[in-house]
């Protein structure tokens, strides 16, 4: 096992002070010269402000993917047009590249579908090295759902997760194996695929596998050493806050799933991490997991240091329909009835918008954004008021009224972006064989194929309500990012990257990409004083820019 | 409530008979070669029931639990997958082993014997076929054919293309299905014939079957079988039309008899 240095060079804190300073023009140059360590964990915390760095999943801590570049505009964002495509030369179809690229010194860190990753350079897309994880043969989860949503970065190294529910850092200069650490036995059912969480002295990851008989989990590692700092379960042990909600059997919350396949949120001051939880296991079969089932389908509040639960808020009580809560948490400081208050925003994939106090858990707002028969309120004891269980049509589909594609957050505007998913499915529970390895859904879902649409959603995020909408032939996975220019960057199922004024939901720009936008959202930065917005569809990914002058 | 073609077994009952059956046959013992070409378990009345619940559990959730497929991530309906050329229990065998490469289907390390299941099942639930034999006059169907069909739907290279391709169609679909389909061919129209019409700033009046569309274009094939993109911005009074393009042939227009010559010429050209 190789160890790295962390420590950072004063005269490369200066540089970070004065290029801060910079006129945009000159970032991206203002490195050369001194040997890089690559940046540190004040270096994410700063999240947009060095903008020729996009150095976390969602760009920073809050989840908002709310970008402050200003150079494409809504007069110019016309001229937009691709600089480069980089394409993975492998074959996955359908799901394919579902990563958020890192960016730092013009150098764009990229993960791929079956474990692929790629440094790339960001002025060109040529690809300086091609790292490939020889992956088992009997895959479970990760056989299915062979993706992988990008890469964590702190100093030199770079952290992965794998099919196989292994974490992996890489030398970020060679592509190199620093350490390899396993997370789970995948056998029976799990594998990893969200982008780590780098925090101060911690690499956050979850885990996938919740059509498994499987139980999540959240674990912080050393990111220097590899070393478990905690672990939280999302599913509790026996006689451990939480149990209560599930039947007194220990073998039924070893297996109840709870999967935390996405990537989660960070408060530095509260020093809490906000991390969704998915579906308890089966999916569709509740009878054998009376109660409510916590903490499957919830968000949950972790102190950074411990990894002790703080808060948690359950979404969906005794899910039945697959309606994992894995969407990313977005903090953002919002005035709450005249009052600036702290809070935690997310659109659910049982189509719910939900408002929560980031300090106390406490619920503020839900209200459905899709045409949902599930549920159209949430009672004064916080519980959804359930009017169709799902045995008749139309609920959202077990993809959910949202899912893991990226919201976006505009904080001037205090709108949030969203792709909502308008399906209509029928669901009919059968009792599981359960088998390690083998998927237990319990039961099947009889999907309209014919009732189907999607639409990127401008809600308001005092009330809910939307403020427009651009519809999709198809229900979407495509992504959403705004840029403080007055822009909203998303991508749909049909292929198109699009551009909308975000006060208007005017469609300014697209471009066919080619293949569906699934999973992934845009990203952008700043290289030698030009603006990119990069977006992967099917195995390619595409950076666009403004003319040169 | 449940769809009336949903599968309806007793689980517990299946249960068994699943491990009962796995037992049987492992003991038996399978030879690799065999297992290769042929399902050892066609004969076995109780493997496709066992293979049913093996695929509501596992393949179910892409494939759609009645096995007709999810077109929006375009995995295949697999009640048609026998009509396909060189389709044999052997093929699809290997390709639940092996999955398909390139695409989202993964390999399956299930093993063989509920691969086979599988393969039973798969038999089992196959659409069409005949469920009675197409006595009809190929004579006259042909000649029925081509003054009634042929100028929408070919068959043998023959004919034309605004409709789908009738060669095979009584193997993969039941008499009953086809004749209805020819009296109401409204009820259900197949995807990539949903009939379409606009006006284009510069080309006009234009009606045609959608194959593709986006929130900015659509892609259609126009009444003149020509190919043809557009621009959504381009066009106004959009309508999606409920009727089919296919006339609906009521029996004054095309008699019981008739209809059965056109099907029966239709199952000479398989």
């Amino acid at each position: 096992m190789q160890t790295i240095n962390f420590s950072k060079p004063l005269n490369r804190m200066l540089a970070g002070l004065v290029l801060m300073s910079l006129p945009l023009a000159v970032v991206g140059q203002a490195n050369s010269g001194s040997v890089s360590s690559g940046p540190s964990y004040e270096d994410i915390l700063q999240g947009f402000a060095d903008s020729s760095r996009w150095l976390t999943y969602s760009g920073d801590y809050s989840g908002k993917r709310h970008s402050p570049l200003l150079q494409i505009t809504p007069e110019n964002v016309q001229q937009l047009r691709p600089v480069w495509t980089f394409q993975t030369g492998t074959t996955t179809r359908g799901r394919g590249f579902e990563t958020t690229p890192l960016v730092d010194e013009g150098v764009l860190y990229v993960t791929g579908s079956n474990n692929y990753a790629w440094a790339i350079d960001a002025k060109t897309g040529r690809s300086f090295w091609q790292y490939r994880r020889n992956l088992p043969s009997d895959l479970t989860y990760g056989a299915s759902s062979p993706v992988n949503r990008g890469f964590g970065m702190l100093g030199n190294s770079l952290f992965m997760v794998t099919l196989d529910a292994h974490l992996l850092s890489l030398d970020r200069r060679s592509g190199e194996i620093l350490w390899d650490v396993v997370l789970a036995d995948y056998r029976v059912g799990y594998a990893a695929t969200m982008a780590p969480l780098v925090i101060d002295g911690k690499v956050i990851v979850g885990i996938s596998g919740g059509e498994y008989a499987t139980r999540g989990f959240i674990d912080a590692f050393d990111p220097v050493t590899g070393e478990r700092i905690w672990r939280f379960n999302t599913i509790p042990g026996p006689g451990e806050p939480g149990s209560e909600t599930w039947p007194d059997d220990a073998d039924i919350l070893a297996r109840g799933g709870g999967g935390s396949w996405m990537n989660g949120s960070y408060d530095p001051e509260l020093d809490l991490i906000y991390w969704g939880v998915g579906n308890p296991n089966p999916d569709y079969f509740g009878a054998t997991r009376p109660g409510d089932n916590l903490y499957s389908n919830s968000i949950v509040a972790l102190e950074a240091a411990t990894g002790q639960l703080r808060w948690h808020y359950q979404f969906t009580p005794h899910d039945l329909h697959d309606w994992d809560s894995n969407q990313i948490p977005v903090l953002a400081e919002i005035e709450w009835q005249g009052q600036p208050r702290a809070v935690v925003m997310q659109a659910n994939r049982n189509g719910f918008f939900y408002v929560l106090d980031r300090v106390t858990g406490e619920l503020l707002l839900g209200k459905p954004f899709t045409g949902t028969t599930w549920a159209r309120e949430i009672g004064s004891d916080g519980r959804p008021i359930v009017l169709n269980d799902g045995s008749k049509g139309c609920l959202p589909d077990p993809w959910g009224g949202t899912n893991f594609m990226p919201p976006s957050f505009y904080p001037e505007l205090d709108l949030f972006f969203l792709t909502a998913r308008e399906t209509c499915a029928t669901f009919v529970p059968e009792e599981p064989q359960l088998a390690p390895g083998q998927a237990s859904f319990g039961g099947v879902v009889f999907i309209d194929n014919e009732q189907g649409s999607g639409a990127l959603r401008a809600l308001d995020v005092h009330t809910g309500e939307l403020r427009w909408e651009f519809t999709y032939p198809s229900p979407s996975f495509g992504g959403v990012m705004t840029t403080a220019s007055g822009l909203v960057f998303a991508g749909d199922h049909e292929g198109n990257l699009m551009a909308f004024d975000a006060e208007s939901g005017e469609n300014l720009w697209h471009y066919q990409t080619g293949s569906r936008i699934w999973g992934a959202a845009p990203m952008t930065h700043i290289l030698d004083g030009r603006q990119y917005v990069l977006i992967p569809s099917g195995t390619t990914l595409t950076a666009f820019a403004l003319p040169e002058e | 409530m449940k769809p009336k073609n949903y599968l309806v077994t007793n689980f517990g009952v299946m249960r068994i008979s699943v491990c009962a059956l796995v037992s049987l046959l492992l003991l038996g013992g399978l030879s690799v070669a065999q297992a290769q070409q042929n399902n050892p378990l066609a004969s076995d009345p109780r493997a496709a029931g066992a293979g049913g619940v093996i695929f509501r559990a596992q393949c179910a959730t892409c494939h759609g639990a009645d096995a007709k497929g999810i077109a929006s991530i375009e995995a295949p309906d697999l009640t048609l997958i026998w009509t396909q050329d060189g389709n044999t229990d052997g093929s699809v065998f290997a390709t639940i082993q092996g999955g398909i490469p390139g695409s989202i289907m993964p390999a399956h390390g299930f093993p063989d014997t509920e691969i086979w299941m599988l393969v039973s099942y798969l038999r089992s639930i196959a659409t069409g076929g005949a469920t009675r034999p197409f006595t009809g006059d190929a004579d006259t169907g042909q000649r029925l054919f081509n003054a009634n069909c042929a100028g929408c739907h070919r068959v043998g290279g023959a004919g034309s293309t605004l409709g789908p391709n009738l060669a095979g169609v009584t193997a993969r679909r039941s008499q009953d299905s086809i004749a209805s389909s020819i009296r109401e061919p409204s009820a259900s129209i197949g995807r990539g014939y949903k009939p379409i019409s606009f006006l284009s700033v510069n080309q006009g009046r234009v009606q045609g079957v959608i194959k593709s569309e986006d929130a900015f274009s659509i892609q259609i094939m126009d009444s003149n079988q020509q190919l043809r993109g557009f621009m959504k911005s381009e066009l106004s009074q959009m309508n999606r039309e409920p009727n089919s393009l296919m006339p609906s042939f009521s029996i004054a227009e095309l008699s019981d008899s008739e209809l059965n010559d056109i099907l029966g010429f239709l199952d000479q050209q398989r």
